[in-house]
Order: C-alpha cells, then structure tokens, then sequence
C-alpha cells in the first residue's frame, strides 16, 4: 500500500519482436508491451512518489549502461531507458518513441537483470523497499547462462523478487503449450524458469495469461480506517451500577468505491497570450499536443435592489451572514446563534433494545456496513462482545444501538447483527443504518394479493391478480433459474454464481482501463467494455438452457402484452376520464362545442375545444388561437413573471398536437414564434423565455422520435434550439 | 413527513451528472391550495362531552380542527419542503376577496383568499398562528355568507390560482374540507356547471382531495355532489385502495386527530423516481414498473448566506465564474472536462465520455434467484428503490409482478438483478427482495406465516419489491484482525435473559417511533428564530432515540449485575492465562537467543510493543528512536493514519498513547 516500491521493466526489444506468431495479428512486442504499458500506467496514475519504476531495454541497437560503460563484458545491446524514479506521463510519452523493435538480437537476458539489480540496488541503498524486477521476452535471443546461479544469489541478498513473463512460453497450469517451439527457445525458456526456480521471490509466467488477466479488475486497497473506538453500552453506566460497557473499535466493512471524477479543466496552450519570441525560437511547441490547466471558482454575491440597474447589485462577502430559509423568509444565524442552537451529543454507543431477525429485512439498511471488534488487549472487551455475539446468534436477534461517532456528531440508529467468524473469520458484529421516522415515506399502494373495488368488495380473483397457473409457472421458475449451486468446484461441491467478490463496479473499471490507455496513446480508441465487467449483465445462457421449459411454461401462463408506444401514457386514455360517478362530462360539453379560447382558462379549454373537433378546421383554429395566447402572455410579462405559465402553455399545445399526430402545425407555430421572439418584437428582449423555457424545457421542434408523421430529425431539432438567428 | 425538493429530484450524488428523465422537465414541485368551506355549521363547536366515547378536549369546531390541520401542515412544509407553494382559500364567507388589486365587484363572490398560493413566509405562518390559536380575524373572513357561494365559482377561483401562481408545477392538488355533501340541492343547472369547472380542473392537472367532515351520526354522501367533482388519480391504477376518507370525532379519536391523519397520508405528493421501466424476468418475458424513494435519508436545509445591509434580511445569490491560472475568467463554452492522471490530464470527448458510460438502456434484468440466507448480513452500501407494476407499458405487468412477489415470500428466496435506473445512470447488482406490507388491521400479530417461518411483517412499508444494491467487490474493505471465535459458554447463558427481557416493543424496530432528534431540533430552533419566539433549552430536546436506562436497569439490573461479575472473573482468569503462556514464550525466546540480544524494554521493534511499553517509551521520551516504518505500523495497528513527517507521526502516536493507555 503505502509501501514504497521499486520496479524495474526489462523489455525485449529484439529485432524477432517485431514479428507476429501463434496466429496473433500483433507483433510480439506490441502484445508484450499490453502488459507492460498497463504496468506503468497504473504507477503513473497511482501518482506516488515512492512508487519508483525503471526500465531497461534488451536487445537495443546501442548499449547504454553503467556495466559496459565500466568496461565489463557480456553487457551489450542493453539500454538504460528510464532510470529508476517517479515516473510520469510525459516519461510515458518519451517512452512511447523509443519502445520499438531494433534490428539486433546480441543482448543477453541475463546480463539484464544484473543491470536492473545494480540499478535498485543503488538507488534503494538499505531502505525499506518493495524490490521487484519484471523481464518480458519472447526468448529468442541466445542467453548466456554461467552465471545465472550467483545472479539467484544476488537478488536474494537484495530481497528482490523476479517475474519473468515470456512471450509463448510454456505453463501447463495456465495450459499453454506451444507446439513448434525452436530449440534455442526450449533452451532459453530452461534457463530463465531455472533462474526464477532460485530466487526467493520469483514469478515465472506465459505473456497470455498476463494480458488476460490484465482485464480482471484491481482492486484499490484501502487501509482500514478506525470510526469509533470507545465502550458500547447497556444501560447507562454513569447512573447505574448494573449498566454493561465494552470498550469495542469500530471499522468500516462496505464503503462505495467511486469512479473516477472529471475535473473541469480548459486547454490553456491555445488561448494564453502568444509565447515570447525567445520561448517560441528555443522551445518546439507542439500544436497538436494540448495541455490542460485546472479552473478555480470564483464567487460573488447579489442582492435584489430595485434602485441598482438590472435590479441587482453585488455585495461583498464579508457582509454576508450565514443563515436558514424558513419559507420565503431568511433567518440570519449569527455565531454565536449557532452555537448555542447546536444540537450537544456526546460521544456514544448505546443499545437501545433486541429485536428478532425476523422483523427485519434488508430493504431497511440505509448505508453502508461497520464492522465491530473488542479493544485488542482488553479480556473483559473481549469475552463480553464475544458473549453477546454467541447470544445474539443463539436467540436469532439483532440489537438495535444508538450512535454518535464523536462528540457533536447527529446520532444514527444502527442494527447490530452477529457474526460469530461466520462470514469473515474472525468474531465480530456487523452494524448497517436504520431510517429515523421522518426517513419513511408514506405512500399508498394497493395490495398485491387482492383487489378492492370502489364499493368496499375484496376480489381475490382478477386480471390483476395472478391464476393458480401462473402461480405454479412463476413458482417453477424461480426454483428452476436458482443460482446458488448452478456450478460445481473441482471438488463437486457447488459454487454460487455471482457472489460479492466476483462483482466488480463496471463504473470504475472501464473508466479506469480507458484513462489508462490513453494515457499511454492519445489516439486510443474506446474499446468495448470488457467481458469480465458485463458477466452479470444477462442471464448465464446455461441456466436459460436449463430453465427453458420452465421460462416457456411462464410466458404461456402470463400473458403479458406490450402497449403500442403511442396509445401509453395519459393521452391513451383521455377518452375515458369521468369522474367517479362515472357522468359523461365530455358529453355535457359537446352539446355546445368550444370555438374559442380564452387566456384565462387557456388549457382547459384548448383541451376541450380539441376533444369535441369535428374537423381539422377546429384544429387549427384552436392551436392558433392558443399560439395568441402564448405570443400575448411574452409580450405582456414583467420581466419574467408570465414565462412558466406562457410554457406550459406551449407544453400542452405541444402533447396535444402530437397525439393528434399533427406535429407540422406546432412546428410551424415555435418557428414563427422563435423569430418574434429573437427579433424583439415581444416587446423587449424575451431570449430568456427561448432559452431557459423552450429549450431547457425541451418545447423545442417535434422530431421523428416523437411524432412519425414529423419530418424534423433530432440533430435538426437540436440545431434550431440553439442557433441564434 | 418531512421530504426536501432538491434531494428528490436528485436522489443520488453520482448520479447528479446525468440526464433528467422526461417526467423530469416539468419542475417537480407541490402546490397545495385549501379550500375551507365557512359554513355556520363548520362554526359550531360539538356540544360538551356526553359519552365516554369522546375524549377530553375534543371541543374544535370543524373550523377550528380545519385551520389547526393546515396551520400544522404550513408549519411542516415550510421547513421539510421549502421549496412548495401553499395558499389558503375560505369559501361560503360573508366577505369576499381575491388579490389586492380590487377587482370590480370581485369575480368570485363569497370566496375569501385567505393567503394566496406561495412560498410561506414567516408573516403568513404568524396570521395563520394568530387566527387559529387567539381567533385573531380582524378582517372578520370567518363569518358565513347569508347565500352558498356558487361551487363553481369556488373551483374557477382555483382554477386561477393554480394558473398563474403555480402555471408548470408538477404536482398541484386542491384540498377541499367541507361538512356539507350536498351544497346545490336540487339545482342541477349549478351542480353541472361545478362539474364543468371541475373537469376544467381536471385538463389543467389539479387533483382534486376532498376531506369530507361528518357531523355527528350523518353520513357524508359522496355521490350527491362530489363524485361528479373527484376524478381518480391519473398515477393510481385499478384496484387503488385512494378512497376518500371521512374525518368525524369518536372512537376515541378526536375529529383533528381525525382531520389529521387523514391530511398527514396526502402530506407529500406521490412521486416516482422512475416509471416505466422494463424488468425483464427472462428473455421474452418484460413487465414494467415504477420506481419509488420511500426510504431516504433527511437532513436539514444547507445554510444559505444572508445580507443584512437592507431593512430587511435578504438572501445573497451566487454567481460562480470560472478563472483560469492566469486568473482569466473563462467562459463556459472554453471548459472541458478531463480526468486527473499522475499530475497531468486525460482529456475524452464528450461522446466518449457518453460511450464509457454507457453500458445498454435502462433496465431491471433478471439474471437468478438465490435464498435470502445467501445473501452476506453485511452485504449492504446504500439506500433501496421500492418498486411496483403499472399497466402502462406491458399489460399483465401487475399480475406477474404479484407471481413472483407471492413466490419469493413463500420461499424466502431474493431475485439478483442487473440493473440501470435512468439511461446513463452507472449499473449495479441488486438484491430483489418482497416487502409483505401491513397486512389487515385484524391480524396485527401475524409474525409467522403458515408454515412457522417468520413473516417478515413490515408494517410501516407497503406491499411490494425492494431493489437492495448489493457492494461491488470495490465497495468491501478488507478488515485483518485477529479474533478467533469463541464458543458460546457461561458467559454466553447467562447472557440470553438479558436480551430475551429488552425486546423492542412489537418485537420490532419501527422507525416511526424514532424521530431523528438533530433534525427535530433543528426545525425547532428555526421556527422559534423565524417566528421571533423563545428560544427553546437544550433540556427540552425530545429524544425518543436515547435508550430508556431505567427501564433496562429495572428490567434486566439483577441480571447483568451478576453477569458482570462472571465476566470481570473470567477476563481475570484469561489475562492470567496469558500472562503465564507470555512468560513460557519469552523463556523459550531467552533459551534461543543469547540474553545480551533481547531487546531492550524502551525499543524493540514495531508492532509487538504492547501499550504499557509504548507509554514507558513516551515517558522515557525514546519514541523518536523508532524507524519511520516502525512508527506506521504501529500507528496502522492502532487505526491511526500514518501519513506524515517523523515528527508528525511521533506526535500522533503520543497522543493516541495519551488518550489510550
């Protein structure tokens, strides 16, 4: 975690690199590097100055290293290309240029490592660090292997683990075996499995395994984080003898992991005033690579102030106070008023009584899971928690606990739930959030297992409710689609599919993999998400095969028919609206039908006039008289003030049209009246109705999606919202 | 209850980025408008009490109980949703008023616009106070008109309210209490016209709630009048139990408690955090629901600043610009957004950006059933969606629905599913687990169903599915610690009357017992602050979440008394233990290793130092003479952050030693 490390990548590079084999379409190289390149951008990302990472090319053209530079023999074609250090992305970048196949094979592997165990080995003198050497090959080169075994040595000495990960190598545990293996590279494989078999620490591996476990998600450690550590009471030992106190620590079990957050940034090499003309001889800037720069905020403050133009002015901050809004009302709390309004907890963990696990269901945790242990070296903690967890478990009871994490903190009500090692191995009880009263929401539904009628009846049979066959189908189902034993181990005993730690934030993880390649390639594209992360967006298709007469038997039963897209929602079923003495308002209506439309009762009416038209006449008539209306409501608002109620307005006109599959009228209507409306001629300014009310409020064209009859695409609509002319 | 706008609408934080749904645009506030009929019969108090039935006190006037409930309501709303409009209409009143622009000769005849429909302000929330508890009216708007107001003049008054004050809310309801089931008599012609009005109404969206009052023994008829006003809730399907109740006073209820409870169901308006999504059971096989918060944490309002220079306070709005390090302001079309990588940025294009957020449409997918027992007791990160058929999208969707609800309680297993909420919402794993809701008031303790297994019972909560978010294999901390089970003993006996004899009441948790106090007294302080009342003292707190440690110690005193001697006996008994195995282990150490190497007892390394040690090492001061690597692992072994300079960490490790040891 914390540790510090040190790493150092030797990486082929060897004129056979740049060939492809085994069917691949990449070179070897370029499949190598999808390890490495993973590697060092997780370091970079990672941001830590004491993660230290070096890398060393083998079989370059030339030779750059300390050893042969010394004099010594046997180190040649072996470059130093980044010394140990932090490493950052335009390292990352350089080493892009010159990670690339030579046209030699005269390096020697091994000697290599000698190079990455001097490089640690002087930059980490004594200290304490996580040494690591990671050579990936395709081992074809010829390696001298005399003195491998005091190389073993060395990197024992220095406590330097070594992986090698070879391109093609064979690893019947993985179950990679390559059939045409030359027998320079059957020799060479030897050496380099013999050399790991002697080190300590030594990871020796095939590069497919590598690449494709590259796609299992890791998991970012987090150091446990200790939330309360002080006793859990029963009783109150501070006025009772007989009160019980535990002197517990508290961790967190679940906290949710975020992805990744996009900070808002502006490109700055294009906008900064023009470089010098010093800066611009010396220094070859590249246009095409943008950089970024972060934003700052900046506040300011108004008031409303109808002698100040526009209506408002600015205040400072300084003259502001903190304060509540009760209503329209502000209610100004001063220092002082806070502090002697503030609700005063003192630190705490209190049980508040047991309840069994029976009332309880998982539906009421409100957050994520704490986990609770006794002090370390406190026996009486010890048996005391230990005694009331083997309690809890025998009785089938939770507690139910009141907690306040620290002195002034709002209080929580937590359900403390046994776990005698269980489920981690160790004793501890797990804690999750309760609802207070005013958490609860209380809406009406009707019950599920039967149907009250307006009369008072109970009807347990009804299209609402399921038959005896659908019961049964939907009983078979659910047994059928079980997933917890549908695989077996090598043991026979059954695995359950999709337990918790084979579920990974899809989130996280493509975001991740995403910034990580491009950071290493700008021009990366977006790959598809990775098959890991998807696993358990579908069904398995074992258990559909399996369950299939059962899934057939339940569509059979169920009878489930999909509503057209047009007939859902409201409009579907206007026709019949009546209230509920079921008398025929429409009727009513129609015995005089509406020519006109007044401002005043304008939805209503437009609505009426709409359902009792005979004729596309009335039609028309009605939606432009409403057009009047909303062009009238603009022109005569106050500032703002008639805005909503001109939209809404337009909202209805707009659904209304729609379903009278009419959407060329409205169209033509918002195009006018974007015209009056840019042109001033509402009188006055009125861009703020377009933008904030049409627009925003999504009153804009009616597109294809919405109306087939339209003949306006989305990007057309999109493109006359916002244009300004 | 108390519910904010805000968080409603944005019910998650990660979520904040995305695109709001279409039920969205519309801005989803409540307007509430009380219609209160002033009859001379809502005026007249109940005779005093005459059979027990009736409780003391209970002498309101319909009137009275009508402006205490929506006194109570204002007070409630203005603080849980400050956001709401409300506004208070009389009807039947002698004198007649709308807005202040004197219209001529008023278009709404006995109809008297108490306080329109707004935000309240602490002014309107001190009349309404005023009216109801001194019976303040110096406008004299409480005295019945000689002739009935026309009802449909009443429901155009409305009507006109809602039109201009709330024109694109997305919820507006009009609250109409009355005691009169029959205000037009026999005249049809006015009694259409009100029908008129009220499918007027109706096309403009208002709801219509009726709190139908009955004086004494009479029944409040419904389809004399007001059944051709009501419409059913659009939202409700078939076979709703949305009745209208009727508020009378009797059965040891009080005809405001009555009122009450009946305005308190329709507190908030039901809301849906999504509607119509597909739930797909199986290939071939979709239904649809609608997604409701009914669980969710409430906290108080954020603080907000306030200018003081004017007569009166006012709030301060903000404006952010954005400077660039050169503190040039940037305009919003130059920002992009770019993630953070080792010190440098990572730009993506915004439809790439969509693309990487993208994983398929919104959906709830079914992908297996396992038994609740299989799920981890820990297994919990967030809030859980209420979910529910609707007809709207698949017909049959509710019968299904009702299928697979019926089948999971009776097995006691949970469906896991797939699941994105809104399109571009990030997907997760849940858990769908049945609620069995209230059941019947006659089988209140039905904690078990037929065949002896726990029902699961959860009163408070509706009938329905539960979409519980399970972690992410991400979201689990690895936790190392070392505590071996122990198997139950004595110890663990003596502990089962003590649990057995502190049962919550009901044998349940039930959160509406439990008001959250910090948030309780918040409101309070505020309101006294608002309103220029008292103070109210910290003494005075409510706190039902405090434990009853009388009660415990009444209870159950005699038991843990004995039991704590047991265990300071068996803790005495173990330390000894230990002790003695320590000594056998450092012997065995000392035989090893010859005497001079042992550490000495101020620095021996890491970890391994016990808490009297590290204390002898603070007093002799010899902490500095650890290696930085040893003071982490200490500090991490205590749970204290180990980030920082030698001296920090030799300075937090005193103080953990100080307020530890």
């Amino acid at each position: 975690m914390a540790d510090k490390e040190a790493t150092v990548y030797i990486v082929d590079l060897g004129e056979s690199m740049a060939d492809c084999h085994n069917g691949r379409t990449e070179s070897d190289l370029v499949f190598a590097m999808r390890y490495v390149w993973d590697k060092l951008s997780a370091t970079v990302a990672a941001n830590r100055k004491t993660w230290t990472v070096g890398v060393v090319g083998l079989n370059t053209d030339d030779t750059a290293n300390p050893q042969d530079e010394q004099g010594l023999e046997g180190y040649e074609h072996i470059s130093v290309l980044h010394e140990l250090g932090p490493i950052t992305r335009s390292s990352l970048k350089s080493l892009r240029s010159t990670i690339q196949p030579s046209r030699t094979h005269g390096g020697d592997a091994i000697s290599a490592v000698v190079v990455a165990t001097s490089m640690i080995e002087v930059f980490t003198k004594k200290l304490k660090y996580k040494r690591r050497i990671v050579l990936v090959t395709n081992g074809e080169s010829p390696i001298d292997d005399e003195s491998s075994d005091e190389v073993a040595a060395r990197l024992n000495e220095c406590n330097i683990e070594l992986v090698v990960i070879g391109v093609d190598f064979d690893d019947p545990e993985y179950g990679f075996k390559e059939e045409d293996k030359s027998r320079a590279k059957r020799n060479n494989e030897e050496t380099l499995r013999r050399l790991v078999e002697q080190c300590k620490d030594g990871v020796f591996g095939t590069m497919a395994q590598a690449v494709e476990e590259l796609a299992v998600p890791r998991i970012k450690p987090v150091r446990p984080f200790k939330a309360y550590d002080g006793p859990l009471t029963l009783g109150d030992p501070d006025r009772y003898q007989s009160a019980l106190a535990f002197h517990v620590e508290r961790y967190f079990k679940t906290k949710r992991a975020a992805p990744p957050s996009a900070s808002t940034v502006v490109s700055s090499s294009m906008d900064r005033p023009g470089p010098s003309q010093t800066q611009t001889l010396d220094g070859d800037l590249d246009t095409e690579d943008v950089e970024f720069s972060g934003v700052k905020q900046m506040r300011s403050y108004k008031v409303n102030d109808p002698d100040a133009p526009g209506g408002k002015r600015d205040v400072k901050f300084e003259d502001l106070a903190k304060g509540y809004q009760y209503g329209r009302t502000v209610v100004p709390f001063s220092e002082s008023d806070f502090n002697v309004t503030k609700f005063d907890t003192k630190k705490s963990f209190s049980i508040l009584g047991f309840v069994p696990w029976s009332s309880y269901r998982e539906f009421l945790n409100m957050g994520e899971t704490g986990l609770i242990v006794a002090q370390k070296h406190n026996e009486e903690a010890e048996l005391g928690l230990s005694a009331l967890i083997n309690t809890l478990h025998e009785l089938e009871s939770y507690a139910v606990a009141r907690y306040v994490q620290k002195d002034g903190v709002q209080p929580q009500i937590l359900l403390l739930k046994p776990n005698p090692a269980t489920e981690d191995s160790f004793e501890c009880l797990y804690d999750v959030p309760l609802p207070f009263a005013e958490d609860v929401r209380t809406y009406q539904f009707p019950p599920l297992d039967k149907v009250l009628t307006v009369t008072g009846n109970v009807l347990k049979e009804h299209r609402l409710l399921p038959s005896k066959d659908l019961k049964e189908a939907m009983s078979n189902f659910v047994d059928a689609m079980d997933i917890s034993d549908m695989d077996v181990d090598e043991h026979g005993n059954p695995v359950e599919y999709a337990p918790i730690d084979e579920l990974y934030n899809p989130t996280i993880h493509r975001l991740n993999q995403a910034i990580r390649a491009r950071a290493v390639d700008e021009e990366a594209p977006i790959d598809a998400p990775a098959d890991i992360l998807l696993r358990f967006s579908n069904p398995p298709q074992k258990l559909l095969d399996k369950a299939k007469a059962e899934i057939a038997a339940l569509i059979d039963a169920a009878e489930v028919k999909k509503v057209p897209e047009k007939a859902q929602g409201w409009r579907g079923r206007k026709e019949t609206v009546k209230p509920l003495s079921g008398l025929d308002i429409d009727a009513l209506l129609s015995e005089k039908p509406r020519k006109t439309i007044s401002s005043e009762n304008a939805i209503p009416e437009f609505k009426q006039m709409l359902s009792t038209a005979a004729d596309d006449a009335t039609v028309e008539s009605a939606a432009k008289q409403m057009g009047e209306i909303v062009r009238k409501l603009i022109r005569d608002s106050f500032a703002d003030v008639l805005y909503p109620r001109a939209a809404e307005n337009l909202r209805v006109m707009r659904e209304e049209l729609i379903a009278l599959e009419l959407p060329g009228l409205y169209n033509k209507y918002v195009a006018g009246l974007k015209k009056s409306i840019l042109s001033g001629e509402l009188d006055g300014d009125r861009r703020e109705m377009w933008f904030r009310h049409v627009v925003a409020g999504r009153l804009g064209l009616i597109t294809k999606d919405e109306s087939e009859v339209s003949e306006v695409t989305a990007e057309e609509a999109k493109a006359f919202a916002t244009s300004i002319n | 209850m108390a519910w904010s706008n805000d968080e409603d609408r944005r019910p998650d934080e990660d979520e904040a980025e995305e695109e709001l749904d279409e039920t969205d645009y519309k801005t989803q506030k409540d307007a509430v408008l009380f219609a209160i009929d002033v009859s001379p019969s809502m005026l007249q108090r109940p005779p005093p009490a005459r059979d027990a039935g009736k409780k003391k006190g209970d002498d309101d006037s319909p009137i009275a109980a009508a402006l205490k409930c929506a006194y109570q309501f204002m007070q409630q709303r203005i603080i849980a949703q400050p956001k709401d409009l409300m506004g208070i209409l009389f009807f039947n009143t002698e004198r007649s008023k709308f807005r202040e622009e004197a219209r001529s000769g008023s278009g709404y005849p006995h109809c008297y616009l108490f306080s329109d429909l707004d935000v309240p302000a602490a002014e309107d929330v001190k009349r309404l106070k005023a009216l109801v508890e001194e019976g303040e009216d110096p406008d004299e708007a409480l005295v019945p008109a000689k002739e009935k107001a026309s009802m449909a003049n009443v429901l155009f008054c409305a009507n006109q309210i809602f039109t201009t004050n709330a024109p694109n809310f997305g919820s507006r309801r009009l609250f109409i209490i009355t005691d009169n089931d029959n205000p037009h008599g026999g005249d049809k012609t006015a009694k259409s016209s009100a029908a008129v009005r009220a499918k007027d109404l109706y096309d403009l969206g208002v709801v219509i709630e009726l709190f139908p009052i009955a004086q004494s023994d009479k029944k409040f008829d419904l389809s004399k009048f007001y059944d051709d006003v009501i419409y059913r809730d659009p939202a409700t399907e078939a076979g709703s139990s949305d009745e209208v109740k009727t508020s009378r006073s009797g059965d040891g209820l009080s005809l405001l408690g009555s009122l009450l409870s009946n305005i308190n169901s329709k507190q908030t308006p039901k809301r849906s955090y999504f509607s119509k999504l597909s739930f797909e059971l199986a290939p071939n096989l979709t239904i649809s629901v609608n997604g409701y918060m009914l669980l969710h944490r409430q906290t108080p309002a954020r603080t907000c600043y306030v200018w003081l220079g004017g007569e009166q306070a006012q709030l301060a709005q903000s404006e952010t610009v954005k400077l660039d390090s050169a503190t040039r302001i940037v305009d919003t079309s130059e920002v992009k957004k770019a993630f953070k990588f080792g010190g440098d940025y990572i730009y993506f294009k915004p439809e790439e950006l969509a693309t990487l957020k993208n994983f398929g449409s919104k959906v709830l997918r079914l992908i297996g059933f396992k038994p609740r027992s299989k799920l981890p007791t820990w297994a919990s990160v967030k809030k859980s969606t209420f979910i529910f058929p609707t007809e709207e999208a698949y017909v049959g969707s509710t019968r299904v629905f009702s299928a697979l609800w019926q089948k999971l309680l009776d097995s006691d297993k949970v469906g896991i599913a797939w699941f994105v909420a809104r399109a571009n919402a990030n997907p997760v794993m849940v858990a769908i687990v049945p609620s069995r809701g209230p059941g019947d008031d006659n089988d209140d303790n039905n904690d078990y169903d037929a065949d002896g297994r726990p029902s699961g019972r959860v009163p408070y909560l509706p009938a329905g599915l539960w979409l519980v978010p399970l972690p992410f294999a991400d979201d689990v901390r690895e936790v190392e610690l070392s505590a071996p089970h122990r198997p139950p003993d004595e110890l663990t006996d003596k502990m089962h009357p003590i649990v057995k004899n502190l049962q919550l009441p009901k044998a349940m948790y039930n959160p509406l017992r439990y008001p959250n106090p910090s948030l309780q007294w918040h409101y309070k302080v505020l309101q006294a602050m608002a309103l220029e009342e008292e103070l109210p003292e910290q003494e005075e707190k409510d706190d039902a979440t405090v434990p009853k440690h009388r009660q415990i110690d009444k209870r159950v005193g005699g038991y843990m008394a004995e039991w704590k001697d047991l265990l300071a006996q068996k803790a005495r008994g173990l330390m000894q233990h230990r002790a003695v195995k320590r000594e056998a282990e450092d012997e065995a150490d000392a035989g090893a290793k010859p005497l001079a190497k042992r550490p000495k007892p101020a620095a021996p390394a890491g970890a391994r130092l016990t808490n009297a040690q590290l204390k002898v090492a603070m007093e002799q001061d010899t902490l500095k003479k650890l290696t930085v690597a040893e003071l982490r692992e200490i500090l991490a072994s205590k749970g204290v952050s180990a980030v920082g300079k030698k001296a920090d960490l030799v300075e937090k490790l005193e103080q953990w030693i100080e307020e530890h040891v």
